[in-house]
């Protein structure tokens, strides 16, 4: 039982002042054990209050970012799942699924997660999941200007992980919520 | 093959019901389930059964309702949740995940205790399986009881209980494996060979078999059937039979259901089982609803405790009050866990042999009318019994605590109970204590315990008297001949008032203290004349002493501004008003009043406090007719003007309102106890009465207003004896309250000034007996006392039982005060 929050593209303040207050509401400390931030917070202070949720922060580096040094990707390993962190400006074409596969072969991750596109999406693909969780505060992207603010927590029970996905449409918080189960194969080495 | 015949008859329990601990003898499990309530009184097994497979059943859907895992849909999972509000972040209270949550953090608090459960038994308490049981157990009685939540010490209580369950069972797996034979599943009585053929039956082999039987010594105890056994044994055999009533799940001796059992066993002892005492409410912080004093039920309970030793041992108790050392410092530990954790577990297990084995049912009580009830601990021979263990134990550390002064020297000689101790003298001790606290509670139904925890409220230094060492009983009716006599007196009052300007050399605060606290300490003590009951003597002198000095604390942290010789005068006249009253028994209040003034007059700054305490103990004593009550109302109503007329108004006001469960006749003591408290803080009356000159008649109205109304309620007796006290000596302190008043004003000894002073405090006086009239009518409700100042809780703490009093005596009131304008 533990929960992951997954965001990123929070752009604050270049594009956005502050996460949405009914998701602002919702994140609470102590309820949640890690936080994977995608990238592009993008000043200190945004950090600083990520922190205060949750002591364990991961954060990768996005185009924007003030902060230079956070790594360019990350992987860590949580319960039975590998979690995968990247920025996603570098996987080009942007978004694109094929591309991110091939990310996630390098990283070798069961799970990997991505932003920069601003729009949330989930990929079961090829045992593993790609996932991107969208921008939580709703900036504009380069490449659309119709964002909805969301984010993803992800909810790891031994072999299974349910993926919440909050989304803020006309103001009002909608969940989804998709299962996905590991098969208890052994991880095959990538070389 | 042993051819046990088992007795084909419904086992029954008849004879281990009735002689329990000889049977049962060792099964303290059983024992105690039955005590506690658990498993019904019936000699039946057929009962026990089904009551223990109820019970374990209770526990299991308990268990599954409760402890929820969000993972698991709802409602079967068919329908889609909505995830709106079932999500792991939502806030909503009723998702499955903020229960979820919630659960999560009440877990956390008990593991936190858990972890320190008896690590000198770690062996068995540390263990996972134990632990995981333990954890269980309080969480799951913690979510079905939410108002009281997860409290230091549940655990303790629960830990013993899980371990007479324990060590039953394991004694059942030694019993097992000595008696093997009778624990076959033998399920109709035949042991069948293992062949195919049910019905071929080898006679011979049988009779052979027969004869080895009889023959042999046997090498394990092969007795012939199962009532050859031991009883106890016995018992164990019949309580594991898996066939009877309910099959497994009524197997009285049971390691599959010791969670369960356990459960049932803790909630029974928590609960206390329809009986009086429920150790649940030693948690509650909040007072109980049938609460007279407002407070929490723990502090009622140690306040008991403390009563009980003031009454078999009064010199230590004094000392104790004295020293400061309220009761609930360490009685709170020691009921909480049910002396758990003073001594080692196996003396545990034997005291709570004996608290168990004591009744619970509460008494009946003897039957009031004013129904300020006993403590509620005393309510049941169980109850008895814990404060007279809870006694017995301090007894048992007397010389320790007599030899030291010093408060915390004593309590950690309390908290830190000693090992070797002959536990069977302590509970022998403790058995007689029980039968003396019953006794006596039934003869001092009226023993409120307020007053103490108000003195100790109030208290605002470190001197804090104990939560309980006076006795308060309800005011007597104030009979309407006082309204008159008060009259006469406010007349002669004048008069006198007149007469008396001499200024008084000022003495401290102390002075006028001391003299105070003699006579609240002895207004205290003083029984209810109405109830012409009994006082212990014991009681007074530390009474009066401890009151004294928490009189002395309370007014030497006031800063009175006002001139030291209304101190004077105020300790003056306390002193002789308590000399006078000790020598007249029906005098009438003039009388008193005179002599009073004319001591007041004398002046002298001799002290007081031991002088008080001499003469309050000849009153004590000579409190039990109302007159002496009329006599205490004045002479306090006499000291309390006076004291009044030198402390702000701050004081005058809180002395009325404060709450000071004082009985009828210390009406003095409520007259200057009010003043303490108010010194120290604690209830200010309404803010009207601030005002200087006339404060002193206001007073005298507050006070008089005070007699008159006779409340029964504990808060608002204290109100209400300072009231009734003003009342009834109305007269008598208009005297002398004239008398102090013109010492006090004596800056102005020109007989013109004095006059319009008088003229003006009496319109004062009027006015604000009217007011107070008004007040007073308007309020009739308990309530807690404050430490602060509030107005309106002032007033609420009156109760109104005696509304009728009141409301003659408000009508008296009016009469005066309208005379009192007239003037």
């Amino acid at each position: 039982m533990v929960l992951v929050l997954a965001l990123g593209d929070l752009h604050i303040p270049h594009r956005a002042a502050d996460l949405p207050p009914k998701f602002k509401s919702m994140l609470v400390p102590g309820k949640i054990q890690h936080i994977i931030c995608t990238g592009n917070l993008c000043i200190k202070e945004v950090q600083d209050y990520l922190k205060t949720l949750c002591p364990d922060l991961h954060i990768t580096r996005g185009e924007y970012d003030e902060e230079t040094r956070y790594p360019e990707t990350k992987m860590l390993t949580i319960g039975q799942f590998k979690l995968g962190l990247c920025h996603g400006h570098q996987v080009i074409p942007w978004g694109d699924l094929d591309s991110l596969a091939m990310l996630q072969r390098q990283l070798d991750v069961d799970i990997l997660v991505t932003g920069h596109t601003h729009q949330f999406t989930a990929y079961k693909h090829e045992g593993g999941v790609v996932i991107n969780p969208g921008s939580a505060t709703g900036a504009y992207s380069s490449i659309t200007y119709d964002v909805n603010p969301s984010f993803v927590l992800m909810d790891i029970d031994g072999l299974r992980v349910v993926v919440y996905v909050y989304e803020l449409i006309d103001g009002e918080v909608k969940v989804d919520k998709i299962d996905f189960k590991k098969t208890a194969t052994t991880t095959h080495s990538a070389h | 093959m042993s051819k046990e015949i088992v007795n084909e008859e419904a086992p029954s329990l008849t004879g281990v019901v009735s002689a329990e601990n000889r049977t049962l003898g060792s099964l303290r499990s059983v024992r105690w389930r039955l005590n506690l309530g658990v498993l019904p009184p019936s000699p039946s097994l057929d009962d026990l059964r089904r009551e223990t497979a109820d019970s374990r059943r209770r526990y299991a859907e308990l268990r599954r309702r409760l402890l929820l895992d969000p993972h698991v849909p709802k409602n079967g999972g068919s329908n889609s949740p909505d995830l709106v509000m079932d999500n792991p972040l939502s806030q909503n209270p009723d998702s499955s995940w903020g229960r979820f949550f919630r659960n999560a953090e009440l877990e956390k608090m008990v593991d936190q205790d858990l972890s320190r459960l008896y690590p000198e038994h770690g062996s068995y308490f540390q263990a996972l399986g134990c632990q995981g049981m333990l954890r269980r157990i309080l969480l799951l009685w913690c979510l079905s009881h939410p108002e009281f939540g997860y409290r230091q010490g549940m655990h303790e209580l629960l830990a013993p209980l899980l371990y007479v369950l324990h060590v039953d069972v394991e004694r059942l797996s030694e019993v097992r494996k000595i008696h093997k034979d009778h624990f076959i599943d033998k399920f109709d009585g035949l042991l069948f060979e293992e062949n195919d053929v049910t019905y071929n039956f080898d006679f011979k082999k049988f009779l052979d078999s027969m004869n080895d039987e009889v023959g042999s010594q046997g090498n394990s105890k092969k007795v012939g059937s199962v009532d050859e056994l031991d009883p106890e044994i016995q018992t164990i055999i019949l309580l594991t039979d898996a066939y009877g009533a309910e099959g497994e799940l009524g197997i009285v001796l049971s390691d599959k259901f010791m969670e369960h059992d356990a459960y049932c066993m803790f909630e029974a002892l928590m609960s206390g089982a329809h009986g009086s005492v429920a150790v649940a409410d030693f948690f509650a912080p909040f007072p109980a609803l049938q609460s007279h004093g407002g407070l929490p039920p723990v502090i009622e309970a140690s306040a008991a405790l403390y009563h009980l030793l003031s009454v078999v041992d009064s010199s230590l108790h004094s000392h104790l009050v004295e020293l400061g050392v309220e009761p609930q410092y360490f009685a709170l530990r020691w009921l909480r866990v049910l002396f758990g954790r003073e001594f080692s577990l196996h003396d545990l297990l034997v005291v709570w042999d004996e608290i168990l084995t004591a009744d619970n049912s509460p008494l009946d009580k003897v039957s009031e009318n004013e129904e300020i009830s006993s403590f509620k601990l005393l309510d049941s021979h169980r109850g008895a019994l814990i404060a007279g263990m809870a006694v017995s134990m301090i007894l048992f550390v007397r010389s320790s605590l007599l030899a030291t002064e010093n408060a915390t020297t004593c309590l950690q000689r309390l908290l830190n109970f000693p090992e070797n101790i002959n536990l069977k003298k302590l509970i022998g001790k403790a058995k007689s204590l029980q039968i003396l606290a019953l006794e006596f509670k039934i003869s001092s139904s009226l023993l409120t315990f307020d007053v103490a925890y108000n003195r100790c409220k109030s208290a605002a230094s470190s001197r804090n008297l104990s939560s309980d060492s006076v006795s308060l009983k309800t005011l007597s009716l104030v009979p309407d001949s006082y309204w008159e006599e008060k009259w006469t007196v406010l007349n002669k009052a004048e008069e006198l008032r007149q007469d008396s300007l001499g200024k008084h050399a000022s003495i401290g605060k102390r002075r006028w203290s001391e003299k105070v606290k003699p006579v609240l300490s002895r207004t205290e003590s003083d029984p209810s004349p109405a109830r012409a009951e009994k006082y212990k003597k014991g009681h007074s002198s530390s009474v009066r002493r401890s009151l004294l000095e928490d009189l002395s604390q309370q007014l030497g942290l006031e800063e009175d501004t006002e001139a030291g010789d209304c101190f004077d005068a105020c300790n003056l006249d306390d002193r002789h008003s308590i000399e006078v009253q000790v020598e007249r028994q029906n005098d009438t209040s003039i009388e008193t009043i005179r002599t009073a003034e004319e001591r007041c007059e004398s002046g002298s700054g001799a002290s007081v406090s031991e002088e008080n305490s001499s003469i309050f103990s000849d009153p004590a004593s000579s409190c039990s007719s109302s007159n002496d009550h009329e006599n205490d109302t004045e002479k306090s109503s006499v000291s309390s003007t006076l004291s009044s007329d030198d402390n702000d108004d701050r004081h005058q006001s809180s002395l009325e309102d404060s709450p000071l469960p004082v009985s009828s006749p210390p009406d003095d003591v409520l007259l200057n106890y009010p003043h303490e408290n108010e010194s120290s803080g604690k209830m200010v009356p309404a803010s009207k009465e601030r005002r200087h000159l006339p404060s002193r008649f206001q007073w005298l109205l507050k006070f008089g207003w005070n007699n008159a109304s006779q409340e029964a309620s504990v808060k608002g007796v204290i109100n209400e004896t300072a009231k009734s006290a003003n009342r009834d000596s109305k007269s008598s302190t208009a005297d002398s309250s004239t008398a102090g008043a013109s010492r006090n004003s004596s800056p102005t000894s020109q007989r013109d000034v004095v006059d319009q002073n008088v003229m003006g405090t009496l319109k004062n006086l009027g006015q604000s007996m009217l007011e107070h009239i008004q007040v007073l009518e308007s309020v009739f409700q308990q309530d807690q006392v404050q430490v602060g100042s509030s107005d309106n809780s002032s007033r609420n703490n009156l109760v109104g039982k005696g509304q009728v009093t009141a409301v003659t005596a408000l009508k008296e009131l009016r009469k005066i005060s309208n005379l009192l304008s007239e003037r």
